[in-house]
């Protein structure tokens, strides 16, 4: 079997289909993170105008599956779009899943971020007031920088789960690697679906593998700099 | 409640007759149904020192963020220069964007040094200390590092500039702090217990830069739990008690006479 992937070049269409996990993490999670942020600063406003919608959002996208989210943006909306006479609702398998990843995730990154900001000592942002500094600088100079530190491990932890979820995007069609696997494997009935499958997952593996050690190596910078521990087992877990 | 002063009127307000720098003027805060402050008067004169004591509990540290706003009071107004900066506010009171900028304002001419020293600490030495002048006052880069320099020197942590503060010794952190409120200029130092998290030996190289800046004129309140030092720094020291101040005159009025029964506890306690 391994000979004949080899040999008829299929593993490199395997191997370069692994790029779409990557792709799809690499726009997906800053996007994520960025949206998180707003909704992490939305769920602590005193106002409940801006807290409560952050934290119904929250709680429906970490409440509900990630497949079902795919399903609703991929095949929903262009219906609901429909009833409106509209197009603009109608999304590409790609689009659409960078959509539901960045948008389910967010809501874990803004509990992180959430997290994050409440570590920073409270006398950070009184020092930065004390010396002159308006809130809005406070925030940004002071406060996020050292947030920023604190949450940088827990969100390549979730990048290394975004990899992994990106998968589910093959339920909506877009041809990444675990579709590709797949392919290859009903295609050739000498490889076999099963051995297909496994070289997936161990492709996928490599890339976490990759996603982790760089996370270590930036754990291990950190720490060296300083940056206080964050208990994030109170936070979530996928 | 009557106020013991001392029998020396100079020393209960202020030097002269000049306007006080700092003043507060029945300055009430309350968290929740608890009322911490119940109505403090102060003023501080230029180049006076100015020690508050009392026991835990007394309002001394809610006093001194009320002075620069880190603390919403209810009642009661803060004058800096004879000019009122900020008044009493509802418990509930959202800060609008003008109040905010006043705060701020008040807050760039009177520095505060902190009892857990609260460096910024993904700065160096240097960058926390410039922090104010460049973000602040919008300095150039040249004359902010001048000005990290002169203070620095001036607390003896000018080869320290390029450490990251967390490897710096407690002593050296609240240095450093005292360095960032300088480099504001301001014309009032708030000190917040500023040496209570550190052992008696680094306790003395901080009085040391205190002294330093009482010698040139620089003026000061002090909330301490260190009577010696109190005793020793201050030209005016202020006992509070339940919220209000109880006693305030010379250390000699305040140490030796104990002119209220709460003091004579307090210091047998101490």
């Amino acid at each position: 079997m391994w000979n004949y992937l080899v040999n008829e070049v299929q593993i490199w269409s395997l191997i370069r289909a692994a790029r779409w996990p990557l792709y799809l993490t690499a726009l997906s999670m800053p996007l994520a993170v960025f949206f998180g942020l707003f909704l992490a600063l939305m769920r602590m406003s005193r106002a409940r105008l801006l807290s409560w919608p952050a934290s119904a959002y929250i709680e429906v996208m970490r409440g509900t599956p990630l497949y079902v989210q795919l399903f609703l943006v991929y095949y929903t909306l262009p219906q609901i779009g429909n009833l409106l006479h509209t197009t603009a609702l109608t999304l590409d398998p790609f689009p659409a899943a960078v959509i539901c990843l960045a948008g389910n995730y967010a809501a874990y990154e803004a509990e992180i971020h959430r997290a994050g900001l409440m570590a920073v000592d409270k006398g950070q942002r009184e020092a930065a007031l004390s010396i002159g500094m308006s809130e809005k600088q406070a925030f940004f100079i002071v406060t996020l920088p050292q947030a920023f530190r604190i949450i940088l491990p827990p969100v390549i932890n979730d990048a290394i789960a975004m990899l992994k979820d990106s998968c589910l995007a093959s339920a909506i069609g877009v041809m990444e690697l675990l579709k590709v696997a797949e392919g290859i494997g009903k295609n050739n009935s000498e490889v076999g679906l099963a051995n297909m499958y496994i070289a997936a997952g161990l492709l996928y593996m490599v890339l976490s593998l990759a996603f982790y050690a760089l996370g270590k190596y930036i754990e291990s910078k950190l720490k060296a700099a300083g940056a206080p521990e964050l208990h994030l087992e109170t936070v979530h877990g996928h | 409640m009557d106020i013991k002063t001392s029998p020396t009127p100079a020393a209960n307000t202020t030097n002269g007759n000049s306007t006080p720098i700092l003043e507060a003027r029945g300055i009430k805060k309350s968290f929740g149904p608890k009322q911490v402050l119940k109505g403090v008067n102060l003023a501080v004169a230029k180049a006076e020192v100015l020690t508050i004591l009392g026991p835990n509990g007394c309002g001394k540290s809610t006093f001194l963020r009320c002075l620069n706003l880190l603390e919403q009071y209810q009642d009661g107004q803060v004058l800096l220069n004879g000019s009122v900066v900020s008044e009493g506010r509802p418990e509930e009171f959202q800060p609008d964007g003008a109040h905010k900028e006043k705060a701020q304002q008040l807050r760039t001419h009177v520095g505060m040094v902190f009892q857990r020293f609260n460096l910024f600490p993904h700065m160096t030495v240097i960058q926390n200390v410039m922090a104010g002048p460049r973000h602040v006052l919008g300095k150039p880069n040249e004359e902010c590092q001048a000005i990290a320099e002169k203070t620095l020197k001036k607390v003896g942590l000018w080869e320290k500039h390029p450490c990251d503060p967390l490897t710096l010794s407690g002593g050296q952190q609240q240095r450093v702090a005292i360095a960032r409120a300088l480099a504001m200029n301001p014309e009032v130092m708030l000190f917040d217990e500023a040496t209570s998290a550190l052992d008696p030996v680094l306790t003395k190289e901080v009085f040391k830069v205190v002294r330093e800046l009482a010698a040139e004129g620089m003026t000061m309140i002090l909330v301490t739990h260190d009577m010696d030092f109190a005793r020793d720094i201050a030209d005016r020291v202020v006992f509070m008690e339940g919220g209000v101040v109880a006693a305030q005159g010379s250390a000699e009025y305040i140490f030796d006479e104990q002119p209220i029964p709460g003091i004579r506890q307090f210091l047998e306690k101490g």
